[in-house]
């Protein structure tokens, strides 16, 4: 490839990577996101559902729509929504950072571009198409919902740790060896702070598309606020519908800050 | 599922080739727009950095939530989806487009300046094909996730192989249900590999001769 065509953003080929660039790895190149953005987004956040709280309280409902839009209802939709976001992360941790350290080991390095490559095929994949095969293999149900959102967000955190490794300066792991560390110690205290600032990032990806993709749980009895978006379009009512989107949307936003933050806090007070 | 495509190829063959032409149009569409947009801005870098925020910004939505706020706008139907489909496909662009762009060396344009290229010309003949492979790699993601938004707009009666999905869904513990979504998922994929494939063989063809491998 020539050097224009090197660019840090040909390799990415899905939607994951689309997210990843986008929302994720660009911000792990820059030094410090901006406070502006981060403080920006909660406060548009806020106003938001704030503006949209007030409209809810005071609009004039039928009593379908009144029964949708039910305060208790829609507590319990987002809470089923942010469960449905944080199971599926964490599942997505537990699996991906210690399978993408194990692939960095000198035993399993050369298997790494070979998972790499399986996991970035499965991604091609549509997802409202993975969530109804597995429903109809696994039935209906929260758990199916996690697989597949699991499956669908396992690639972007096990990439970035295999690329946060890799990307570990070798005289720093060398110079620990020769400071008397044992292989475990310079995977925990060189090599793995090292990587966080890409783990994080790939980590918020992850967040960001298991949130968005949650919405899609309530097709197959799952839960979540999404299920405001289809009643809406069933029933034609246009505030069940908007209310729903506006929610999701706001939800989304507010994870991403989360993952924003988070990667703010976590980045070794070394690394700047 | 054999006897399922073989029924049914006529029905499959009009679907698949609905899907493929509204990712099509709509990429094409979100081209125009992001690179038009990014040749815009990325002479300011303050606006550039902004369009990278709503670019990310953008992406963070949910599809389902956009497809949802835009039915009362819209309508169900294809208009949706095609707005839809066009409003993700932009984003990934625009944010190669600004990044390619800016990555132009400046002495190049500095040359071409002195070699007496206007503006436009140095636009045309030097930034946009020194730029032109980052572009297209934002085209191909967007291709990828537009195939998959597309599936998606099925639901509120977009065109394409997103309806097999749905309908394996409505019919599940019938005897086609999993064939139904399979055919959906599985012409998804093919489909976006055939893109994936077109749009690298573009790139060959597109690429300026001087910077092709």
């Amino acid at each position: 490839m020539t050097t224009v065509d090197r660019g840090p953003d040909t390799s990415r080929e899905n939607v994951a990577d689309a997210k990843a660039a986008a929302a994720g790895l660009a911000s792990s190149r820059k030094r410090r996101p901006g406070w502006r953005l981060l403080l920006g987004q909660p406060l548009f956040v806020a106003v938001v559902v704030i503006a949209w709280a007030i409209w809810r309280s005071q609009a004039d409902l039928d009593s379908i729509e009144k029964r949708q839009l039910d305060w208790t209802l829609l507590g319990r939709l987002t809470l089923e929504h942010l469960k449905l976001t944080v199971v599926a992360t964490v599942i997505v941790l537990a699996i991906a950072v210690p399978l993408g350290i194990a692939l960095t080991r000198p035993r399993l390095r050369r298997a790494a571009p070979l998972v790499v490559a399986f996991a970035n095929a499965g991604q091609a994949a549509p997802v409202i198409g993975l969530i109804v095969l597995l429903a109809i293999w696994l039935g209906f149900g929260f758990w199916t919902a996690i697989l597949a959102l699991c499956l669908y967000a396992i690639l972007p955190v096990l990439r970035n740790t295999i690329v946060g490794l890799q990307g570990v300066d070798p005289t720093l792991v060398e110079a620990g060896r020769g400071m008397g560390m044992s292989n475990r110690s310079v995977l925990g205290r060189i090599e793995l702070p090292l990587a966080v600032p890409v783990i994080m990032a790939g980590i918020r990806t992850a967040l960001v598309l298991v949130v968005g993709t949650a919405t899609l749980a309530t097709f197959i009895d799952a839960g979540g606020l999404g299920g405001l978006i289809t009643t809406g379009i069933r029933l034609l009512r246009y505030p069940v519908l908007i209310s729903g989107a506006i929610l999701v949307a706001a939800l989304a936003l507010l994870i991403d800050w989360a993952g924003r933050v988070l990667e703010e806090v976590t980045r070794p007070r070394g690394l700047e | 599922m054999w006897d399922y495509i073989a029924e049914r190829h006529a029905q499959l063959l009009y679907q698949s080739y609905q899907h493929l032409s509204l990712v099509i149009q709509c990429v094409l569409l979100a081209t125009v727009l992001a690179v038009g947009l990014a040749v815009f801005v990325h002479r300011n870098p303050r606006i550039a950095a902004l369009a990278g925020g709503v670019s990310a910004i953008g992406l963070t939505i949910p599809s389902f939530a956009l497809l949802g706020l835009l039915i009362p706008l819209a309508g169900i139907g294809t208009a949706t989806s095609v707005i839809a489909v066009t409003f993700y496909a932009t984003l990934p662009i625009l944010r190669n487009a600004v990044v390619g762009l800016a990555g132009v060396d400046s002495t190049l344009i500095e040359s071409a300046r002195g070699m007496g290229m206007g503006a436009v010309r140095t636009l045309l003949r030097v930034e946009l094909p020194l730029a032109w492979p980052v572009i297209l790699a934002g085209v191909r993601v967007s291709a990828q996730m537009s195939m998959g938004i597309a599936a998606i707009a099925a639901y509120v009666l977009g065109p394409g192989l997103g309806s097999f999905i749905f309908t394996g869904l409505t019919q599940i513990g019938g005897k086609n249900a999993l064939n139904s979504a399979l055919v959906g998922t599985l012409g998804v994929v093919l489909l976006a590999l055939i893109l994936d494939a077109l749009l690298l063989l573009a790139g060959r063809l597109t690429t300026s001769r001087g910077i092709r491998v």
